[in-house]
């Protein structure tokens, strides 16, 4: 035990494999452990935002600043550069380190590298975007189906007419052929419109009016299918740097969705709520239903292998593609859990920490980091 | 083209929203010697069947109103219908078009018997024909 005990005193700083570096309150490192100096270079007389993120000011949210007010332990990712120049993501803790008397000198930072478990979870998400094209694709091949009815449906009733020399069937049948053309026409403008994507404006919005401006775009849609449409927002819900027009997107596919969903199912009564609040820092947005009478193996396919809507006039199957896109814009996931007889909710979770920032924010702070 | 002369037309209830679906059925059905009426969504075919019973129905499963699944359950449910024939016509399939995994949903519903047949959109002319022609003469 002794032996122990000797090595914990005089080894374990040192042996470690976590970067450890002593902060003072002008922000500059007086003492580092081996795994830091190795990890981030020379440390000496040097302040913490040169060395673990080589800038020349102080970082904007700086989590050593709050635990320094507040004497709270904290929790944070980051990134930063290695000695080499490379970037590295890091999980820290700035343990706070207070006096007999109270006061609060010096603040422990103690970093893990987590750069191996972050390329994974990039490549996890690359691996899900794939998955999305794959969905996408499906849904365009049923989007071309429901044409290709239209067209070979316009085709045989021409040449019946044809053949019983009936000019009105002609006349309806080249009429069916016509709208389909431009209903390919609209198809594929709207599939290059999301190729193309678009510059989100990032605004100070209410998410709430944009979930009110959603629910008034399907009130009666819904009514007309006979599916109660609600909306239950939390009041005072504060306001968030979003790009508007995106989360109006998003929102409006997840309503349509879970409208769709509740048209397919079988169930006397049906309805979907669209909600939102505030969940420890994170702005959610909620659509549920609970139409759905399918078992669970089904609803899974349907949310994943199936394209309900039909003809360009109900979309083209690129909702769940454009939906995610959008959401990871603004540093969110989209998640979604499904209870055979209960429904579905399809959640868009944005920790506001996460959230993007104004244009001309983003920049400078970008000029920043290159420059340091 | 008309395999019918000489006997009472085989009427057959075409259910879709989509007014050109109904048109190419329609006009596919009559040229082949049936007589065909038509609904727009589940509620106008329930009032359809009051008015007189058809020997065969295309259903669509996606439609506003009333869903094709809904009309096709209580169709079955009914003593008095549950013998018409149901061909479900439909581009409501799998992934990359395979229609099984829907035929599985429909043919797992608890006490309802599958659909006599299955069509994904567009269809096969010649194949529709055929499973039409084999269960209007089945049914006597």
């Amino acid at each position: 035990m002794e032996d122990l005990r000797e090595w914990i005193r005089q080894e374990l700083w040192d042996q470690v494999p976590v970067a450890i570096s002593v902060i003072d309150r002008s922000f500059h490192i007086i003492e580092a452990n081996r795994c830091f100096a190795n990890t981030y270079g020379e440390w000496r007389k040097r302040p913490c935002y040169e060395v673990y993120k080589g800038r020349t000011q102080r970082c904007n949210n700086c989590a050593a600043v709050e635990t320094f007010e507040d004497g709270q332990l904290r929790i944070r990712e980051e990134t930063g550069l290695i000695r080499e120049g490379l970037q590295t993501y890091y999980l820290v803790h700035m343990v706070p380190f207070f006096r007999p008397s109270g006061e609060l000198p010096y603040i422990i930072e103690m970093s893990t590298d987590i750069t191996a478990h972050k390329v994974l979870e990039k490549e996890k998400l690359e691996a899900e975007r794939l998955a999305a094209v794959g969905q996408t694709v499906a849904g365009l091949a049923h989007g071309i189906k429901n044409l290709l009815m239209g067209l070979e449906g316009g085709v045989y009733v021409f040449k019946s007419g044809l053949h019983q020399a009936d000019s009105e069937r002609m006349l309806k049948g080249w009429g069916m052929l016509d709208e389909n053309i431009a209903r390919i026409s609209t198809f594929v403008k709207e599939f290059l419109e999301f190729a193309k994507g678009r510059v989100p404006q990032v605004h100070l919005v209410s998410p709430n009016r944009i979930a009110q401006q959603v629910f008034g775009l399907f009130e009666h849609k819904a009514e007309l299918a006979g599916i109660t449409l609600r909306t239950n927002l939390q009041p005072d819900l504060p306001y968030a740097l979003m790009d508007e027009d995106g989360i109006h997107t998003c929102l409006v596919n997840l309503v349509s969705n879970a409208l769709d969903a509740c048209e397919i199912s079988d169930r006397p009564s049906r309805s979907v709520v669209l909600s939102t609040r505030e969940e420890g820092g994170t702005l959610v947005f909620e659509v549920t239903d609970d139409g759905t009478g399918m078992d669970y193996e089904v609803k899974k396919r349907v949310f994943t292998n199936f394209f309900t809507t039909k003809g360009s006039d109900r979309g083209t199957g690129l909702g769940l593609l454009t939906t995610k896109k959008i959401v990871q814009e603004h540093g969110g996931r989209v998640s979604y859990e499904s209870a055979e007889g209960e429904g579905s909710v399809f959640r868009l979770q944005f920790p506001r920490d996460r959230l993007p920032h104004p244009v001309e924010e983003a920049k400078s702070e970008m000029l920043c980091k290159t420059g340091g | 083209m008309t395999s019918q002369v000489g006997i009472t037309p085989k009427k057959i209830l075409i259910i879709d929203d989509e007014p050109h679906v109904v048109t190419y059925l329609e006009t596919l059905l009559q040229d082949n010697g049936y007589e065909t009426v038509s609904a727009a969504n589940g509620r106008e075919a329930s009032e359809m069947l009051q008015v007189g019973k058809p020997d065969l129905i295309t259903l669509d499963i996606t439609m506003p109103e009333q869903s094709g699944i809904r009309f096709y359950r209580n169709l079955k449910e009914d003593p008095a219908f549950r013998d018409i024939p149901v061909l479900v016509v439909t581009a409501v399939t799998g992934y990359g078009g395979d229609p099984e995994p829907f035929e599985h949903f429909l043919k797992n519903r608890r006490q309802i018997p599958p659909p006599e047949g299955f069509f994904s959109k567009p269809i096969d002319q010649d194949e529709f024909l055929r499973a039409v022609e084999e269960l209007v003469s089945q049914k006597v």
